[in-house]
């Protein structure tokens, strides 16, 4: 088979998987050497659907063993199928590489033969790269769950970044739609890579040790492909957050690809909109101190599609408004609908010279659209009406969803 | 009063120490070739000098910080066309306030200039990611672009320290400003560049490439209007993918 269509097969089958972030790691370059990692990650171009293009995002192979019910792969399918030599995958990476296409390589597989026959071939590709070809530059792997953890720590020496995708938020789903994963599976490499990852940074302080998974380890979940609550796949990131110290959780809207009755029908489109609110309740827990059970409960379990969830957490704490411009502390600045923690900071730094009025408010463009029933300015309320939920609700709700809803969190990070 | 100048950074920065000097507040510091005399004002031109360039300089990093003087380099390198004004009056409020001036944004002239700043420093990074090199049949790669501010001094040392191993050029074809690297240093030139006008025809690494685009979208998430937010169509010319 040609090289161009194993690229084809092999990117038209990694699509769905959305992480495709290259932060995190400053892998630095070495003399006569190529390449190296930007800590703040960079985005190479953006695809026709609007996601940042940034990695290389191939599977080795779409030859699977299993058969997951929600995934094109799975082994019942009747699709093109095709793999990568390692040789080949190393020549498109470092060629695109050169050319200012990707930052680096976000490799996944299929399940060949058998988890460890796959993770070998990977890790194998990565010792290419980065040996034969010297190349620096950011590298993001995918470990096969089932793989032994003796592969996993050696494709950990050896990458940037590391995922173990739960896919499903519950056991009864996984139960269900991948019945051939189990549980166990999943959490074991993810509880190994974070002590790996802590334990070498500690070390690190004492002696040069060699580097493991620098950018951290991350995971993805599917919505809308169970009937899993925004609560739950809240309650699952933020627990994978505080106890596996995960850099970042991906959510992926559930595109349907295969029919099955445990399944949503083939024809339903996927759910962008609730997957743009779980990404800005994700974004609230990593960047604005908010915790999951702020956010959501059991009377209130799924956000409201037409209020962002900070709004919403607003408009049910209304006792805490409005906050004063010049005085409130920078947390809860942040808390105001329509203030980005970006621009709390610079509220606070700029009072700190001259208070501010509300003109100079609406000049450093704060979305007072939102922001004004939250507010006052020395002492001023300009919202105009009485704030309870009622009167408040109307204009808040937005009344079509937003025109562009990124798949990719970053792209809202100055905005409330 | 006016003061013209060359319109480069240091003959901006000179003029502002002849301001300090002759105890004037000029109304303006223009460039040469945008000020057209007008009779309500008295002109006056200032000679670019080096010396006093390096004492504004340096009374910017000590009197405010490094950061301050950043900011000022790159919203010069937004090319504004009264930038020497601008620049001007944001000096004055930072001997004031120090290191602080930059956090002022309730003051319109602090904005401006943080304003234009910030612009230049999203389109560098935007051009981190979207510039295109070419492999030529000599070896050497070559990245052609036309950035809205004048940013090849700005990502050359990503590249020098990225592809340190292979000779490159970037080439701002708007401002014919090229920046060479020979796999050892980095230098700039204004000079013509001779690039052979098949240059696109690289390589199948292109072609995979497109494909590559292609196959990694999602037909069902299809948003053009996302996607031109982030890589607006004035930058598609140069970019491989969108080449048909
Ligand atoms: S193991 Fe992975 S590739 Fe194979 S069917 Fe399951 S999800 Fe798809």
């Amino acid at each position: 088979m040609r090289l161009l269509d194993k690229l084809q097969i092999l990117a038209d089958s990694a699509k769905y998987d959305v992480s495709c972030s290259s932060s995190g790691s400053n892998r630095a370059n070495k003399k006569g050497q190529l390449g190296n990692a930007a800590i703040a990650g960079i985005c190479h171009s953006w695809s026709d659907d609007g996601r940042c293009i940034s990695l290389l995002k191939v599977l080795f192979s779409n030859c699977c063993i299993y058969d997951c019910k929600y995934c094109v792969n799975r082994i019942s399918n009747d699709i093109r199928r095709a793999s990568f030599t390692p040789d080949e995958l190393c020549a498109l990476t470092i060629e695109f590489y050169r050319r200012n296409y990707i930052e680096g390589l976000f490799l996944s597989s299929a399940v060949i033969k058998s988890p460890d026959y796959t993770m070998e071939l990977m890790i194998e590709t990565l010792r290419k790269l980065r040996y034969e070809h010297k190349f620096n530059g950011y590298i993001h792997i995918k470990s096969i769950p089932g793989a032994d953890l003796s592969l996993v720590y050696q494709a950990g020496l050896l990458a940037d970044r590391m995922s173990v995708n739960i896919e499903l938020p519950s056991i009864q789903g996984l139960k269900l739609l991948a019945p051939q994963k189990d549980h166990q599976s999943i959490i074991r490499p993810m509880s190994y890579l974070k002590e790996q990852i802590q334990g070498s940074s500690e070390l690190t302080i004492y002696k040069k040790r060699q580097m493991f998974v620098p950018a951290g380890q991350t995971t993805q979940l599917i919505v809308g492909a169970t009937k899993d609550s925004d609560l739950t796949i809240l309650n699952l990131t933020q627990n994978l957050y505080d106890r596996y110290k995960l850099k970042r959780v991906y959510y992926s809207a559930y595109v349907p690809v295969n029919a099955d009755s445990n399944l949503p029908a083939i024809t339903t489109s996927p759910p962008l909109l609730r997957e743009h609110r779980i990404y800005q309740a994700d974004w609230l827990l990593r960047f604005y101190g908010f915790r999951a059970e702020e956010l959501l409960d059991e009377s209130h379990s799924n956000f409201d599609i037409r209020v962002d969830p900070k709004c919403d957490w607003a408009l049910r704490n209304l006792d805490k408004f409005p906050v004063e411009i010049n005085k409130a502390p920078p947390e809860m600045l942040m808390r105001v609908p329509g203030i980005g923690y970006k621009m709390a900071e610079k509220i606070v730094r700029a009072r700190r010279i001259a208070p501010l009025s509300y003109e100079d408010l609406k000049r450093m463009r704060v979305v007072l659209k939102r922001a004004r029933y939250f507010i006052t300015c020395q002492g001023k309320y300009y919202g105009g009406i009485d704030i309870d939920t009622e009167d408040l609700y109307p204009v808040l709700s937005e009344e079509k969803p937003p025109k562009g809803i990124p798949g990719q969190i970053f792209m809202f990070g100055s905005t409330g | 009063m006016i003061y013209v100048t060359d319109g480069t950074f240091e003959g901006i920065l000179t003029a502002v120490f002849e301001a300090y000097r002759n105890k004037e507040e000029p109304e303006g510091i223009m460039t040469g070739d945008w000020f057209q005399t007008s009779l309500d004002f008295n002109v006056r031109t200032i000679g670019t000098c080096q010396e006093k360039a390096d004492r504004v300089y340096k009374a910017i990093i000590e009197k405010m910080s490094q950061e301050v003087l950043e900011t000022i380099y790159k919203a010069w390198l937004s090319e504004y066309h009264d930038i020497g004004t601008a620049i001007y009056r944001y000096v004055r409020i930072g001997l004031k306030l120090g290191r602080n001036v930059i956090s002022f944004i309730q003051n319109p002239d602090v904005r401006l200039i943080n304003d234009l700043s910030m612009k230049v420093s999203k389109e560098a990074h935007l051009f981190t990611g979207i510039l295109r090199f070419n492999k030529l049949k000599n070896g050497i790669y070559y990245a052609r672009m036309e950035p809205d501010n004048n940013i090849v001094m700005l990502i050359a040392d990503h590249f020098a320290e990225r592809l340190s191993d292979q000779p490159w050029i970037i080439h701002d074809a708007k401002r014919n400003f090229s920046a060479l690297f020979d796999t050892r240093q980095v230098v700039y030139t204004t000079d013509d560049i001779m690039i052979p006008a098949d240059y696109k025809n690289d390589s199948e690494f292109e072609i995979l490439w497109k494909k590559y685009f292609k196959a990694i979208s999602i037909e069902s998430r299809k948003n053009p209007r996302l996607q031109r937010s982030f890589m607006p169509v004035r930058y598609w010319r140069n970019l491989t993918e969108m080449q048909r």
